[in-house]
C-alpha cells in the first residue's frame, strides 16, 4: 500500500466523510497510472474495471463512433474523478476516454472495491452514494449539451454536489 | 374474509419495485397514494421541492426542461412500468426538471420524506432503494448520450 496514494485518498474531496477503515480500502485497491498526451484510457463498451482520481493533466469524455462524429461530453482535469460505469450492469464503459495532456491519476481497481462492497455493505452504500452523484454530473453534463445551453461542465476541481448548484 | 389490497398488490407487481423483500411493500403502502393526472397536466416542476417518488402504472410522462430564448425543450419520455424521479433521493432535493403527463397517466406517488425516513433506520432498505434509483440514473444518462450523439447528425 503506497503511502502517498493513501494520502491523496484521504483528503480528497470525493471520499470526504468516510470512515478511516474504509478509506483504508479504497487505498489497498488504488496505484498511480500515468498517460501520454492523445491516449486512449478506455473506449465506450469496453469492460469497465476502473475508478480514477485525476491528478495531473486534462482528458476528455467522448461518445460516439466512428472518431467523426465524436461528441465531447465532458472534460477532466486535476481533482476530478472518473468512472462509474464499473458499478452498474452492464459493467462496459459508457463513453471514451482520451487525454489531451498527459495525465498522472491514482487508478483503483473495480473488481476489489466490489468486493469490499459485497463484505461491508456500508461502504458498498457509502461508494454508491458518491458514484450516483457523479452519474447525476455526467447526466447534468450530456443534457446540458443537447440543450445547447451556455455551459462549463468543468468549473472547478473535483465533483461534489456543491459544485452543481 | 381478508380483503386484497390492492394498492399492495400494485405496488408489489410494479417492475420497478418488483423482488423487494416482501416486509416493505406493506411499509410502502402505508406511504403511497394512487393518483391521476390528465393530458398535459403538469406532475412536478423543475426547481421545486422533491417530495414525492412516483413509478408509473399507465400512460406516458414527458421530462422537460426551460431553455432560454428556445422555450420548453422535452429531454425524455418514460411511461408505464419505469420510475419517474431520483431527485428526492440526492440532497438538495429539489427537481431538476419538471415531468408533464402527455396523456391521461396514473402513477402510484410515494412521500419521499417517509423513504428517506426509512432509509436513515434501515440500511438493507437503503441500501436497495438507492441501488434501484441509481439505475434510473444510469438509464437517464444512456439516453442523455444517445439523444446527444443523434442531434449532431
Amino acid at each position: 500500500m503506497n503511502g502517498l496514494t493513501g494520502e491523496v485518498i484521504a483528503v480528497h474531496p470525493f471520499f470526504s466523510g468516510l470512515r478511516l477503515k474504509h478509506l483504508r480500502i479504497l487505498a489497498e485497491c488504488a496505484k498511480k497510472a500515468t498517460f501520454g498526451p492523445e491516449e486512449t484510457l478506455f473506449r465506450e463498451g469496453e469492460p469497465a474495471n476502473q475508478f480514477y482520481l485525476i491528478q495531473k493533466g486534462r482528458l476528455v469524455l467522448t461518445a460516439g463512433e466512428p472518431a467523426q462524429s465524436w461528441k465531447i461530453i465532458d472534460t477532466l482535469g486535476p481533482g476530478d474523478v472518473m468512472g462509474w460505469s464499473w458499478m452498474f450492469p452492464p459493467f462496459r464503459w459508457h463513453f471514451t476516454a482520451r487525454t489531451v495532456e498527459p495525465v498522472v491519476a491514482i487508478e483503483l481497481n473495480a473488481g476489489h472495491l466490489l468486493e469490499a462492497a459485497e463484505t461491508d455493505h456500508d461502504f458498498g452504500y457509502e461508494l454508491m452514494k458518491r458514484v450516483a452523484q457523479l452519474v447525476i454530473h455526467r447526466l447534468q453534463a450530456a443534457r446540458k449539451q443537447f440543450l445547447g445551453k451556455e455551459c462549463a461542465p468543468h468549473d472547478a476541481p473535483g465533483l461534489l454536489p456543491g459544485n452543481l448548484a | 374474509m381478508q380483503t386484497i389490497d390492492s394498492l399492495e398488490g400494485v405496488i408489489e407487481t410494479h417492475p420497478f419495485l418488483f423482488g423487494l423483500d416482501p416486509k416493505y411493500y406493506h411499509f410502502l403502502r402505508g406511504c403511497a397514494t394512487m393518483r391521476r393526472f390528465a393530458a398535459q397536466e403538469q406532475i412536478f416542476q423543475e426547481g421545486e421541492p422533491a417530495d414525492s417518488f412516483y413509478v408509473i402504472l399507465s400512460g406516458d410522462v414527458a421530462l422537460e426542461t426551460v431553455v432560454p430564448t428556445a422555450g420548453t425543450a422535452t429531454i425524455q419520455t418514460i411511461g408505464s412500468g419505469q420510475a419517474l424521479g431520483w431527485s428526492w433521493l440526492f440532497p438538495p432535493y429539489q427537481w431538476h426538471f419538471t415531468a408533464r403527463a402527455i396523456e391521461p397517466t396514473e402513477v402510484v406517488a410515494f412521500e419521499a420524506a417517509a423513504l428517506r425516513d426509512k432509509a436513515e433506520e434501515d440500511r438493507d432498505f437503503r441500501n436497495e432503494i438507492l441501488t434501484r434509483v441509481s439505475k434510473v440514473l444510469v438509464n437517464r444518462l444512456e439516453h442523455a448520450k444517445r439523444q446527444l450523439i443523434d442531434s449532431i447528425a
